[in-house]
């Protein structure tokens, strides 16, 4: 059967973990060449780009921080000079500083904005004009559950992820003349670091909350984010997918 | 471009002209395509498209936020071409 992402090239943000990693190695065993940016995992960078190349596609690794646009504008220049084009964006990269806001600093508040939503413009803007002259393309914009429902001690996280679906849906509108499609994702709770860094008491209530009783695994996120990325979704633009073990249902 | 700078704007005029649906008397060279003739901003790109075919020279991308008008494109020529 053929390969769904054959022929095609991917770049995906915070590629180096969690959610960012599964949809680096999905999209690479679907046949896509991969580009994937880390910020600070150098070896988990390294180990990744081993396995994806095992895998028979190329694959770029490209340090950089996702708050800055000129080095978002590097990613995209460096993957046009090296493969040619681009044809999906996953706009991944992400953090917490998980606080109540009677505690959280400017700062907290200031760093997940920047880097979250931030980020998600700065990729998608440097992206953007090669997309729509070659008129095709899939950007898929990792949100959150959180950013539907909230969560305590995440409004600055609650308010990116709110705000990356907003992003989705208007330039989702902006751009479907130009045949490229934007859909975001969101994830409940799912088995990364980034979850294993909330309190073991939260998780634990918070398992209590989801239908399926468990957490979700990456895997299970990367498998709709290539279905999004994919021709497969041909006909979806402005979506976004709750993946959450019906915890939000 | 000096001695084929009126046929360029003309030509150039024309382009817009047929891209934003504008006749061509109502385009002033200075005014704004968003704020002052209601063009799509997404018609930039459009406009860009046409040059770089037309004159077969790339248009860099940091410069195409800065065509709002007539002039802008105008003067961009002038240092492209």
């Amino acid at each position: 059967m053929a390969k769904l992402l054959k022929d095609k090239v991917a770049i995906i943000t915070g590629g180096s973990r969690g959610i960012g990693r599964a949809c680096c190695l999905a999209f690479a065993r679907e046949g896509a060449s991969i580009v994937f940016t880390y910020n600070k995992s150098l070896d988990e960078a390294k180990e990744l780009q081993t396995k994806i190349k095992a895998l028979k596609v190329e694959c770029l690794a490209m340090q950089a921080d996702v708050r800055d646009f000129g080095q978002c504008q590097q990613v995209i220049q460096k993957t046009l000079k090296n493969l040619k084009k681009i044809d999906i964006l996953v706009n991944n990269a992400g953090i917490i500083r998980d606080k109540a806001l009677a505690m959280m600093l400017e700062a907290d508040f200031k760093d997940v904005v920047d880097t979250n939503l931030g980020g998600c413009f700065n990729m998608s803007r440097a992206a953007i004009i090669s997309l729509l002259k070659q008129k095709s393309g899939s950007i898929v914009n990792i949100s959150s559950i959180t950013g539907i429902v909230g969560a305590p001690r995440q409004t600055n996280y609650a308010a990116t992820k709110a705000g990356i679906i907003g992003f989705t849906k208007a330039l989702a509108r902006e751009v479907a003349g130009y045949n490229i499609r934007v859909n975001a994702v969101c994830p409940g709770y799912i088995d990364t670091d980034m979850v294993k860094s909330v309190h073991e008491s939260i998780r634990t209530a918070l398992l209590k909350m989801i239908p399926f009783q468990r957490i979700g695994k990456p895997e299970e996120v990367a498998e709709v984010c290539l279905f999004l990325a994919s021709d497969k979704a041909s006909y979806i633009t402005g979506e976004a997918i709750k993946i959450d073990g019906g915890l939000a249902a | 471009m000096a001695k084929n700078i009126d046929k360029i704007k003309q030509e150039v005029k024309s382009l817009v002209s047929d891209i934003t649906e504008i006749p061509e008397a109502d385009l002033a060279e200075d005014a704004k395509f968003t704020e002052d003739l209601g063009v799509d901003s997404m018609m930039a790109l459009e406009i860009v498209a046409s040059i770089e075919k037309k004159y077969k020279t790339p248009v860099p991308e940091e410069k195409i936020p800065n065509l709002q008008s007539l002039k802008d494109i105008y003067d961009l020529l002038e240092e492209l071409l």
